[in-house]
């Protein structure tokens, strides 16, 4: 980690050093990417969004105030511009018999057991995940992925941190209910 | 949190590794900048037109602010601009709901304006044509 931190390396950009911005790039083009595709579902939309929102913070950087930190002020161009994109395609909705039956289908792909066995739970995350609404899966991402708490989620989201507990509280209930389902068919499926 | 709440969120964090995200796919920061630095081009492009033809542009709008000049000083008046705009500031609630034509009829431009509107359309095409030439000379 460099110790210099953002604020360093965003007064460099404003300065005109460009190239500066590639060290923000680089530290936050994860978080930023797997918040968009969790949104999304798709890999080549969250490249685009993540591309896109990192270009924004470019262009407005100059606008930063710096009253929250420069990845939560990201989160928020990030969250919006995914938001946007999936509200203007339709949703197809996937059935839980879309879903593989269970960790040995992953077997053929991965090196271990273990490894399947994880590849499993986060593909079950992800079929989840495409079950609730975009908004749910953000506050999901923002709070168990960027390990985020209501205050900074608020922040990025611009919905007020009762407004968060309580939609969360569905999210959760929605997907547990998800993956229960699921994790009952594969216990038929195998007597 | 309640029990149920309590259970589901353990049954998430059981499935969820926040350790696994999702990377961003290799090249991901090179295309992101890559972008930024076109961006930036164009914008310094935009920025270049304007110094690139300032002469014109100033021609132009020398030659716009006199003709409105010319239109606001009536012939064989002394007075100086502002309190001619001044008058015409106050006189419009009289003209606005009856038209006075004779307070057109009245305008005339001096008689150096033209000349002066002349050179500075000369000047900038002057100015178009050298840089043309030059430019050429030098990207070829």
């Amino acid at each position: 980690m460099d110790p210099k931190g953002d604020i360093f390396y965003i007064v460099q950009v404003l300065e005109g050093k460009i190239n500066a911005f590639s060290y923000l790039v680089d530290k936050h083009k994860d978080k930023a990417y797997n918040l968009a595709f969790r949104i999304c579902g798709n890999r080549e939309e969250a490249e685009e969004i993540a591309q896109d929102a990192f270009l924004k913070a470019y262009r407005s950087l100059k606008d930063f105030k710096r009253k929250s930190s420069f990845a939560t002020w990201l989160y928020r161009i990030v969250y919006n511009t995914a938001i946007s994109l999936v509200r203007t395609r339709k949703n197809r909705v996937l059935s839980v018999e879309e879903f593989p039956v269970d960790a040995v289908d992953f077997l053929s792909f991965s090196s271990s057991e273990e490894e399947a066995a994880d590849d499993y739970r986060n593909s079950l995350i992800n079929f989840a995940l495409q079950k609730i609404s975009e908004e749910e899966r953000g506050l999901i991402t923002l709070y168990y992925y960027n390990e985020l708490d209501t205050e900074e989620i608020s922040k990025i989201t611009g919905i007020s941190r009762s407004n968060i507990k309580v939609r969360l509280f569905r999210a959760r209930q929605k997907m547990a209910e998800i993956i229960r389902k699921v994790e009952m068919k594969n216990v038929f499926y195998h007597e | 949190m309640n029990n149920q709440e309590m259970n589901d969120d353990d049954l998430l964090r059981k499935f969820l590794n926040p350790e696994r995200i999702e990377k961003a796919p290799e090249g991901f920061a090179s295309k992101t900048l890559t972008r930024i630095q076109i961006e930036t081009q164009s914008a310094k492009v935009n920025k270049d037109f304007f110094v690139k033809n300032r002469v014109p542009i100033i021609s132009a709008a020398t030659a716009a602010g006199l003709i409105i000049a010319a239109i606001l000083i009536p012939s064989g008046e002394t007075e100086s601009v502002g309190s001619t705009i001044w008058k015409y500031i106050q006189d419009l609630e009289f003209t606005l709901p009856v038209i006075n034509n004779n307070y057109f009829r009245e305008f005339s431009l001096p008689g150096w304006v033209p000349y002066i509107i002349i050179g500075i359309f000369l000047l900038g095409f002057f100015d178009r044509a050298l840089f043309g030439l030059f430019h050429k000379r030098k990207n070829p």
